[in-house]
């Protein structure tokens, strides 16, 4: 690309790594289309295989985006390696940061599942647990959501180049749904809401569309499930939902995961009979 | 008292409309499910025939069963979106290569013409303008808006289930000092009608009314009077309770119902969010990707965000007991301090569009009554020292007038100048020790500074801090700063080369009242970076000459190589009457001086008790000195301290420095002690 900044010292050299991933979040960053121009130029991408066929990473990285979990062997010494090749690391999104959906089987028996679906089984090399990032390597800076949102990417980018620190919302999603001048959900219209626990960031698009947050971008600092929860149960979702709506996106993020268990344990819960017919742990 | 068919009100709206600017009022937003203000292109988008169901935690719209315009109660918007809009551009700001910098404002929108305000939300434009008017630095984007405001207000004729306006004294009756320029009260199918300014006056002249009949006035009287019972009847707080709840529920700062609220409390900040009075704001930087060009923007924030509370990295409200706690003692006690009257209105926004339902006047009914006798564990009290005191209104003016007055702005120059950074002028840069600057800055129309008030200091794309005054040359028009690098925008200050710009604004804040100290013993006791603020004041004595007494400055910091000022300190000393002790908390192989905390120091020295002693430092610094001294009998009003909170607008504006009933940034930073002797060290303020 040509660089018209012309600038005397070397452009920051930026990575983007994919572990167990959708893509999504590496998509937002093609999605930059107005800065993407701008971006390229002030940076110098030295691997994104989303945009690239080139597959081996090449650092040292100034700034290093990972998405996905880490969920098979392979990962896990691969992030060990990429931690040393790379100044600042950034965990891209919800399986980065939380674990993601695929989470879900470690609440299961993820060998039972592998027996389902692949003939030889003996094949894979998945870890029991798909992980965050943070639980195998010092990460700098995580960025939240599935996907991760545009304008919070800009932010941590532009921050990071200018040399100031990113200006990421940490606040409930009804902070930023009311200074939409958005109608709460769940208040109006009695939907399910989980908004009032779940971390800022999104622009509040679930209930700018009418529907309730499902939590995509993680509990928030200060979280209180148990007294949403108890408001959702009153206003007519049974436990069992509540479960599911609780492991979602980022499911296996602590103040969830710890709010969802607890939900599941309750006697007489309607959830805890149906993990116990899934035969979960 | 004039009246007209309800058929009219469209030629009313009309002639509202020729005042150029949109109106605003009730709408139904259908999809959405409630009824809320919004920008209207007639009156068909009034929500005719129209209400609502209120309850804690609960909103529906029902229909009437009439064709009244005005039947629903204050829904989840407000006023405040048009009037203090929940994201605002301030001013465009650029960088260039060569490190001079530029700032222009952002011209504010023209506020639109309001149709259908209640007495609740009259009463709380009334508020928000003393907030961001009535204070030493009015918000010139407020006041302008502001200057060609127009308000049609709706008088209540039934009390909605969650109102309690009366119990807050602002309903439902809308009186002629309301701030409305017209009056409309509903009957069945004609509209009564008064003007109560000249604007209201010149624009009903021009709509065809007739003279309100007896059976009108009669209508109207008896509506009004029906809310009223209705809210009278179910009022959980009796009217000498209301008038006793500011001190009360100060008192009530160590309650153990503030946990039992805590376990119910989502900190979702809705309740901050839908109330009209909240001012609150965060003010972020954006822009591009070199740093060259950006925007300085205000955001509505909320007392619930951990960032409300943030100070140096971590918060002073961490928990959600502590942020409901700052929110309802604000809202219903600290607001009469700051600004003369109760922070709310009675509308009861936050009670139905609180997610869990909690009810303000069933907290406060609580928090302000002996808890129940109750067999489960209590907690244990958080601070066991008796209640503080909430002082009356007057004692912040009263202090303002004490001392360095923070510099009231008074040209419309000079308020936009409080907001939107000048540019100074890097004239010399001193290395102070590895990671502390000093900033020598010329900028005209600052040099007004008096020790101890600040500077809000910035760089474009970067950010802004607010940094004491280390020194003042007044004649020249300079400014000194130092600065410790601790943060993105502390460290990119601490790199500007002379010649270099930077953006300032100021100056803000109370400073050392020296005028006290006249003759004087003065004690100047600092630790770290807390010189800084304390050495303008010590140039400020010693140009007295004869005129001043005895000075002893104690100075702690962590290590000789953190030493400040090293040079000046031995200047200093070298003056007759003037006594400067050091000490360092870890000391290297060539310090032969003492080693251990500042208060090693005092304790050595005699204290008069007339003596004058001026403290800034850690918190705990400070407040192990301020023992000494109290084992001393110094008397609370010879102790000054600058207490530090983040000030994130300098202006009184953003609510992030508050310090219990104290706004640090106009009030402050420099406190007597008495005014702050009993929040000091307790938790969650």
């Amino acid at each position: 690309m040509a660089d018209s900044a012309a600038p005397s010292a070397p452009r920051p050299r930026l990575g983007v790594i994919k572990l167990a991933s959708c893509d999504g979040c590496q998509l937002t960053l093609l999605s930059l289309e107005d800065e993407l121009l701008a971006l390229a130029s002030a940076v110098d991408i030295v691997h994104f295989p989303e945009a690239s066929s080139r597959v081996a990473p090449e650092g040292p990285f100034d700034v290093l985006l990972i998405e996905g979990s880490v969920s098979t062997q392979e990962q896990r010494a691969f992030v060990a390696e990429l931690r040393t090749q790379a100044r600042t690391v950034v965990a891209l999104g919800a399986c980065a940061t939380t674990g993601g959906l695929q989470a879900l089987r470690n609440w299961a028996d993820a060998g039972a599942f592998a027996g389902v679906v692949y003939a030889d089984a003996s094949i894979l090399d998945s870890l029991p647990t798909a992980t965050p990032l943070s639980e195998h390597i010092r990460v700098d800076v995580e960025l939240h959501g599935c996907p991760v949102s545009k304008p919070q990417l800009l932010e941590l980018l532009t921050a990071l180049l200018t040399g100031r620190r990113p200006e990421l919302e940490d606040e409930s999603v009804c902070v930023e749904c009311k200074r939409h001048g958005t109608v709460c959900v769940l208040v109006a219209r009695g939907e399910p809401c989980l908004g009032a626990v779940t971390r800022a960031g999104c622009g509040a698009l679930c209930p700018r569309y009418l529907r309730a947050c499902f939590g995509c971008f993680g509990p928030r600092e200060q979280p209180n499930v148990t007294s949403l929860a108890g408001v959702l149960e009153r206003g007519g979702a049974s436990t069992a939902r509540l479960v599911t709506s609780l492991r979602k996106m980022t499911g296996w993020a602590p103040a969830f995961r710890t709010a969802s268990d607890a939900l599941a344990a309750a006697p007489s819960s309607g959830a805890a009979r149906e993990q116990e017919k899934g035969g979960s742990r | 008292m004039r009246a007209f068919g309800a058929e009219r009100l469209g030629e009313l709206f009309r002639l509202l409309q020729a005042r150029g600017a949109p109106v605003v009022g009730p709408t139904f937003r259908e999809r959405e499910g409630a009824i809320t203000f919004d920008v209207l292109e007639s009156v068909d988008a009034l929500p005719r025939g129209l209400s609502d169901e209120q309850a804690p935690g609960h909103y529906r719209v029902v229909e009437r069963g009439d064709t009244r315009f005005f039947g629903a109660r204050p829904g989840p918007g407000s006023f405040r979106a048009w009037t203090l809009p929940a994201e605002e551009r301030l001013y465009r700001a650029e960088r260039r290569p060569d490190g001079k910098v530029g700032f222009a404002a952002i011209p504010p929108e023209r506020e639109p013409s309001f149709l259908g305000l209640r007495a609740c939300d009259l009463a709380a434009l009334r508020i928000e303008e003393r907030v961001l008017t009535g204070g030493t630095h009015p918000d010139p984007r407020y006041e302008s808006r502001r200057s060609r405001r127009f308000v049609v207000g709706a008088q209540c004729t039934e009390a909605g289930a969650l109102c309690f306006c009366t119990s807050m004294g602002t309903g439902p009756a809308l009186t002629a000092d309301s701030g409305a320029d017209l009056v409309l009260t509903e009957l069945a199918d004609r509209f009564l009608v008064e003007a109560h300014t000249d604007e209201g006056r010149a624009l009903l002249a021009q709509l065809p009314t007739e003279p309100a009949s007896e059976a009108d006035l009669r209508a109207a009287e008896s509506g009004v009077a029906a809310a009223r019972a209705t809210m009278e009847a179910r009022r959980p707080l009796d009217a000498a309770e209301m008038a006793a709840l500011p001190e009360r529920l100060f008192a009530a700062l160590e309650h153990p119902h503030w946990d039992a609220i805590a376990a119910r409390c989502l900190a979702c900040g809705s309740c901050t969010a839908v109330c009209p009075t909240c001012f609150c704001e965060h003010r972020v930087e954006e822009s591009d990707l070199e740093g060259r060009h950006s925007t300085r923007t205000r955001l509505a924030d909320s007392c619930f965000t951990e960032k409300h509370g943030s100070l140096h990295g971590a918060t002073v409200r961490p928990t959600r007991r502590d942020r409901y706690r700052q929110w309802l003692e604000h809202k219903f006690s600290t607001w009469h301090v700051q600004f003369g009257s109760s922070g709310c209105t009675g509308c009861g926004r936050c009670v139905a569009w609180c997610p869990v339902g909690i009810d303000v006047l069933e907290e406060l009914r609580a928090l302000t009554h002996e808890p129940a006798p109750s067999d489960a564990p209590q907690p244990a009290p958080t601070d066991l020292r008796p209640a503080p005191q909430l002082p009356p209104p007057s004692a912040r003016h009263a202090s303002h007038a004490k001392s360095a007055e923070p510099t009231p702005c008074s040209s419309a120059e000079a308020r936009t100048a409080a907001e939107v950074p000048l540019v100074g002028e890097v004239m010399s840069v001193a290395r102070e020790t590895a990671d502390v600057v000093t900033l020598r800055v010329r900028a005209p129309g600052l040099a007004a500074c008096a020790p101890g008030q600040f500077n809000m200091l910035s760089l474009p794309a970067l950010g802004e801090c607010a940094i004491s005054v280390a020194g003042v040359e007044r004649e020249r028009g300079l400014v000194e700063h130092s600065i410790r690098a601790v943060g993105a925008t502390t460290r990119a200050l601490t790199a500007l080369r002379a010649g270099q710009e930077l953006g300032v604004r100021g100056p803000f804040g109370r400073g050392w009242d020296l005028n006290q100290t006249a003759r004087q013993r003065v004690f100047l006791i600092a630790g770290g970076i807390g010189l800084a603020p304390l050495r303008s004041a010590a140039r400020e004595l010693l140009t007295r000459g004869a005129d001043r007494g005895e000075l002893t400055v104690l100075y702690g910091a962590r290590t000789p190589a953190d030493v400040l000022y090293p040079e000046e300190l031995r200047a200093w000393a070298a003056e007759p009457g003037v006594r400067v002790g050091l000490t360092v908390d870890r000391a290297d192989q060539r310090w032969s001086g003492d080693v251990g905390v500042v208060t090693r120091l005092l304790r050595r020295e005699t204290l008069d008790r007339d003596a004058c002693f001026l403290l800034c430092g850690p918190e705990v610094m400070m407040r192990a000195c301020i023992d000494v001294l109290k084992g001393a009998g110094v008397p609370d009003d010879q102790i000054q301290l600058s207490v530090e909170r983040h000030m994130k607008c300098g202006e009184g504006h953003c609510g992030r420095c508050q310090f219990g009933p104290w706004l640090t940034c106009q009030d402050g930073p420099v406190f007597s002690l008495g005014e702050v002797r009993d929040l000091l060290g307790r938790r969650g303020l």
